[in-house]
């Protein structure tokens, strides 16, 4: 990449042109110097997206009054720290989660639209289908910059056997994140697996060895490439995808591998140690990814990260809060006060890991600020009511300060339906990605920068 | 699966419309086809109503082709008299049956004139079981490094779909960086720096919450002797010839540990150890060397670190080779966990089974180098690519073995060479192609003999085919029906086989699940990490009887034995079993016999804290039955009555209640009775004869009229008057494992084929087995369209 000392505004660029088209992204609009620790320039903004599944119950959810002088209420206490780095937002649906004639699996659908707003196709397997999600619009521009365009983290690992959610593939409900509209990105739930992903698994995870191993795997993926080329010519055109699929990830570690080499002696590796296998306790294990989340971040490694708390439609039990009944059993509570109870205490839980990696994040020092202050974390759910399965009025955070973008201590209710995607799209534009439409956006969200 | 769609609203006025009329179809005598249509199905299925959007209006039977996958759904409705449903007028038994005859021989006769073999994924990537059996069987190397790959995405109940098997650069990364590993401990890499590895025990999951519980000082592992109580065994797979250090470090998790860790060095050959740590027990004096089983995970079994007060042995392969002794005052902490530090001071690469099996040949001198990979690299890659290889296949593996050479000796050189063979898409991926355009007179083709070896060995053993398959296919041999049959045979009776019990039969009754449920232990006290692995090993030894046995399928429900240890003895109250061995029981107790019988099944078929008739119903509709019910609708109302009034009502009355409502009766008034039959059983699979303070009442009717009373009745039901439901279902969950896709309308016929064949035999599973293998989907391919 060239690195110039003029950097075009992307939205000034498509004002000039006085057109709206999306355009595909030039290297002379990445802000240079964007990498946090390579100069005084303004540091990147940063993106997470954190999925809780099953809903959340709004009675505990639900702030009381609106504007700078809302009050928490019991599900979001452990945020009240942040309160000025975070808004609430209200009335926000994605509606593509519906069933529109294809019958049950709201659950498959919730997770499946979320960051797509797609309706996607009732499918076992054979053709999945949804679009393209947020993150992977946002990991496609970055990806430029950093050695991973995104990653794609969970706590709870998919299931080992059985159907996930009526006649839909579990591919739905494991992932949010949607590298193209057939391509499921999974979730890495190990953090030894993703430990080794980010520092290399050498004997030493000096940056000279890293380099050593990463070149290694340079000569290995010409010769799978030319394997893939062979298999190719016997194969016809419709059968090849999976080879697509292959020839992409080839191409996308040896982008990294390049971009490492390029930022070998820039690189600083925080210190880690190696994380042995999973901890079993919930919020052990997605503490101990978070801590690689923040760490991946504050390296500059990605700036694109979804997380899921666990998989939609999890019947994860939380034992060590005292709620030994499944999630999803819990959420069908046919108003039971005792199982609506469990379910917001479940709520709660997750909420607190969530203030876990905030803590963290307004901890960790990044260019002329915190990590916190660069970074725009969507934390929600695409259910509501996970009794009824409603897929309107969904329950919306958005952490950070997004580069300045963001104006926190507020809870902000939009009118009915207003799609999630119109937020989405706004975040995207926000942190440097203007996307013009994704899925069912009809438009930008206003107030998040109101001052 | 495509019969699922089934609907839910079923009333409708009286129409009689136009139903086109057949003329005699494919050498049969239509019956009153058309004019039963009319008489009973149309009042629904109309153009206007399209109920669970199916219409019969102009609907020309003497069509049966165009038509095939609206009447292979009516075929199945029609013959297991779910249509027309009841409280609607219905054909008499003989006039349904007689149609229903028709329609199947009709369907068969289509069919076999124009097959359609269907088409499984042309790229099929390998799945984690897959590529860890693969490892073993071409390296000579048992480590399961599928662990450490990412979970594969299932469809139709299975994660060996070939469309849903998907590739990313994540899940490349981790090939790349397995594939090292693995290339480094199959050759031995004497530059490796001592590293350590950390085990930890796995915790009881009752520890802690229900202090109450007693601990069982019980025998653990088969890897640990017979008179030790608790510990911790590793199967660990050692790199190279050289010097370890066994670090065990004491204390409980999230306390400080004060203590200096144990640590004993030792010197060991390159491969596979056992590392036991085990607590003996004071008053047996004896000891029992337990020998080391061969186990596919490199981390055997995770025990309760119990402490003792004579200390605790460190055990090799099972022998102890040092005892360390209590504390001064007499008790030893209990085992946080165990590293494994090293190679330290290393002699060499070691004489293991892997290099055994990787270097054919030892070349004297340099000259006689090249030739020497060559011949290596060309067998490597024949059995890691399934097929036959060409210079072309060879040549660039062999660059990167002269890369390597450069800079090493010549067992670097082969380890380079190995790395790159595993993240080759020729190992990676299973490939069917379709012949040239130019070849194609006929839209199916019959697969390969090459192609067959893959499907049989993916099938048989999720691994790779042995040379002696490869030989035959290279040879044209396989095909023939006599060959492929002693073939079948030979492999069935391979220990690899058992890969199809864990794998099929893993995921098929989801006794996979089992690893992950978390009883309450507040309500299961009892519930502890070695009741978990004896239910699971009860199911497993089982199903592997009625394989290896080639016992009927329906002995899956009705069985008269099990196998039981003293642990699981003691759960199902079956007095005089003695010792943590598993073996073969016969059962008195007719309730207990059979899958419906076995606390793994009742265990991941309930909630955690109680039993659930509906889940357990459900799973028998979707598992044994072969007809899920719809989901619920959402929003379902409340129970309001269990809550309101003055006495609660029972879990029964509640239901019935809840069935009262015609929108949830359609499915509860099928799901209810047969879960309710097996109410005697608890969340854990325990006997019971209350449920809290109320009666188990066991009893239930199908809508049909069928009665029955508890898990002996259920089962005997379902192995009789459901018998053809039971077999269906078994045979499409074989054919759906065995192609890698989801089983298609066109698939019914050759389902059809398949059970008739081994309807004499009473549905031995190994005749179901070669049924499915013998059968056009299996043997065929349809090309994609030019």
């Amino acid at each position: 990449m060239m690195i110039t000392q003029k950097h075009l505004h992307r939205r000034t660029f498509l004002r000039g042109l006085g057109t709206t088209l999306a355009l595909p992204f030039l290297d002379a609009m990445v802000p240079a110097f964007a990498a946090p620790r390579l100069g005084a320039a303004k540091p990147a903004v940063r993106l997470g997206f954190l999925y809780v599944p099953n809903g959340i119950i709004s009675a505990g959810w639900m702030p009381k009054g609106e504007g700078a002088g809302f009050e928490f209420n019991s599900t979001m206490k452990a945020l009240e720290p942040f309160r000025e780095n975070m808004l609430v937002l209200s009335g926000l649906a994605q509606i593509q989660g519906r069933s529109y004639g294809d019958g049950a699996g709201d659950h498959a659908r919730a997770g499946a639209s979320w960051l797509t707003g797609v309706h996607p196709k009732k499918t076992e397997g054979a053709d999945l289908r949804a679009g393209i999600s947020a993150d992977q619009v946002a990991a496609r521009a970055f990806g430029k910059e950093t050695q991973f365009a995104s990653l794609e983290l969970g706590v709870e690992a998919p299931s080992l056997a059985g159907g996930c959610d009526s006649g839909y593939s579990c591919a739905y409900t494991n992932t949010i994140s949607w590298r193209n509209p057939t391509s499921p990105n999974p979730i890495e739930v190990n953090p030894r697996v993703l430990f080794e992903r980010l520092f290399g698994d050498g004997d030493s995870t000096d940056a000279k060895s890293r380099l050593a191993q990463m070149q290694e795997q340079s000569s290995i993926l010409d010769f799978v490439k030319g394997g893939v080329d062979r298999l190719e010519t016997k194969l016809g055109s419709g059968d090849r995808r999976k080879l697509t699929e292959y020839l992409d990830a080839i191409r996308d570690i040896e982008r990294r591998i390049h971009k490492a080499e390029e930022q070998s002696a820039s690189m600083h590796m925080p210190v880690m140690d190696r994380p042995a296998s999973a901890p079993e306790e919930f919020a052990a294990h997605a503490q101990l990814m978070m801590d690689l989340m923040v760490i991946a971040y504050q390296s500059d490694l990605t700036r694109v990260i979804t997380m899921m708390l666990a998989r939609e439609g999890s019947n994860r039990s939380y034992r060590e809060i005292g709620v030994a009944d499944g999630h999803h059993n819990c959420t069908h509570h046919q108003n039971d006060p005792e199982k609506i109870a469990k379910t917001a205490k479940i709520n709660t839980h997750h909420v607190e890991q969530l203030a876990y990696l905030v803590n963290k994040m307004k901890n960790t020092a990044d260019g002329d600020g915190t990590l916190l202050d660069h970074s725009m974390l969507l934390y929600g759910s695409s259910l509501s009511d996970g009794n009824k399965h409603t897929h309107v009025d969904l329950p919306v955070a958005l952490v950070g300060g997004g580069g300045g973008a963001l104006r926190g201590g507020r809870h902000i209710r939009y009118p009915e339906n207003t799609p999630l995607n119109n937020l989405l799209v706004s975040m995207l534009d926000k942190s440097g990605v203007p996307t013009e439409k994704l899925g069912d956006s009809t438009g930008e969200i206003e107030h998040l920068s109101d001052i | 699966m495509f019969l699922r769609h089934s609907g839910p609203g079923l009333l409708a006025a009286l129409i009689v419309s136009g139903v086109v009329l057949a003329p005699p179809g494919l050498g049969q005598t239509q019956p009153d086809g058309s004019l039963l249509l009319k008489q009973y199905c149309v009042v629904c299925h109309d153009n206007a109503k399209r109920t669970a959007g199916v219409t019969f209006q102009g609907l020309d039977l003497s069509n049966i082709g165009d038509n095939a996958e609206l009447l292979e759904r009516v075929l199945r409705k029609v013959k297991t008299g779910q249509m027309p449903p009841a409280g609607m007028p219905r054909p008499d038994a003989a006039r349904r049956a007689a149609f229903g005859n028709w329609l199947e021989t009709s369907l068969d006769a289509q069919a076999a004139a124009h097959p359609n073999p269907g088409r499984p994924a042309a790229v099929h990537r390998l799945n984690r079981a897959e590529y860890s059996n693969a490892i073993r069987d071409v390296f000579g190397l048992d480590i399961n490094p599928g662990s450490q790959l990412p979970v594969d995405d299932s469809g139709y109940g299975f994660d060996n779909i070939g469309d849903v098997l998907s590739m990313s650069s994540a899940l490349l990364d981790r090939y790349m960086s397995v594939g090292r590993k693995i290339a480094r401990l199959a050759v031995g890499d004497p530059t490796l720096k001592p590293g350590e590895e950390i085990f930890e025990p796995r915790r009881e999951p009752n520890r802690g919450v229900a202090p109450a519980v007693p601990a069982r000082a019980e025998w653990m592992s088969d890897d640990l002797p017979f008179d030790s109580a608790g510990g911790l065994s590793v199967r660990y797979y050692f790199p190279l010839d050289a010097e370890y250090v066994i670090r065990i470090r004491l204390g409980v998790a999230n306390a400080p540990v004060k203590l200096a860790p144990h640590e004993f060095r030792l010197p060991l050959k390159a491969g596979p150890h056992t590392i036991g740590l085990t607590f003996p027990k004071e008053s047996l004096k004896l000891e029992l060397a337990a020998p080391a089983v061969a186990r596919r995970s490199a981390f055997v079994s995770s025990v309760r670190p119990e402490a003792s007060s004579a200390g605790m042995d460190l055990r090799v392969d099972g022998v102890r080779v040092k005892r360390f002794p209590p504390d001064a005052d007499g008790a030893s902490p209990p085992v946080l966990n165990m590293g494994i530090v090293g190679p330290y001071n290393p002699a060499g690469r070691g004489d293991t089974p892997s290099r055994q099996k990787i270097f054919v040949c030892h070349p004297a001198n340099r000259s006689e180098e090249t030739k020497c990979a060559q011949k290596i690299l060309a067998g490597l890659s024949r059995r890691a690519y399934r097929r036959p290889v060409t210079d072309a296949d060879v040549r660039p593996l062999l660059a990167f073995y002269q890369k390597a050479r450069e800079k090493g000796d010549f067992d670097y050189g082969i380890e380079k060479a190995i790395q790159a063979i595993l993240v080759a898409p020729d190992f990676l991926f299973r490939v069917e192609a379709d012949p040239p355009a130019s070849a194609r007179h006929n839209p199916n083709h019959r697969i390969s003999d090459v192609e067959l070896a893959s499907r049989l060995s993916f099938f048989l053993w999720s691994s790779v085919p042995d040379d002696t398959l490869l030989d035959l296919a290279e040879q044209s041999k396989l095909s023939d029906p006599q060959i492929l049959k002693q073939q079948v045979e030979r492999m069935l009776d391979d220990p690899r086989s058992s890969a199809f019990v864990d794998n099929f039969a893993g995921q098929w009754l989801q006794i996979r699940n089992l690893a992950t449920v978390r009883p309450d232990p507040v309500v299961f006290a009892d519930f502890d990490e070695s009741l978990r692995w004896s239910m699971q090993r009860e199911t497993e030894l089982f199903f592997e009887s009625i394989l290896r046995e080639n016992r009927s399928v329906l002995d899956l429900l009705t069985a008269d034995y099990t196998f039981l240890n003293e642990r699981l003895a003691n759960h199902y109250g079956i007095p005089g079993i003695y010792g943590s061995q598993f073996r073969r029981v016969v059962l008195k107790d007719p309730d207990r016999g059979g899958l419906l019988g076995q606390a793994s099944l009742l265990t991941v078929t309930s909630p955690p804290n109680r039993t659930s008739v509906v889940q357990r119903g459900k799973w028998i509709l979707d598992n044994l039955l072969g007809a899920p019910p719809p989901p619920p609708p959402p929003d379902v109302p409340p129970l309001d009555a269990t809550t309101k009034g003055a006495q609660k009502l029972t879990l029964r009355e509640a239901l019935e209640l809840h069935r009262a409502n015609p929108g949830c009766a359609v499915c509860h008034k099928t799901m209810d009775p047969l879960g309710f039959a097996l109410e005697n059983y608890n969340g854990i699979g325990e006997w019971r004869t209350k449920d809290g303070s109320s009666e188990i009442d066991a009893s239930g009717k199908l809508p049909d009229g069928t009665q029955f009373e508890g898990p002996a009745g259920l089962k005997k039901v379902l192995a009789t008057e459901r018998r053809d439901e039971f077999v269906s279902t078994v045979t499409e969950k074989l054919l759906t494992y065995g192609l890698g896709r989801g089983v298609e309308y066109y698939d019914m016929p050759a389902l059809r084929a398949i059970m008739h064949q081994a309807e004499g035999s009473q549905y031995r599973l190994k005749d179901l087995i070669m049924g499915v293998i013998v059968s056009t989907p299996f043997q065929m391919r349809r090309s994609a369209d030019l």
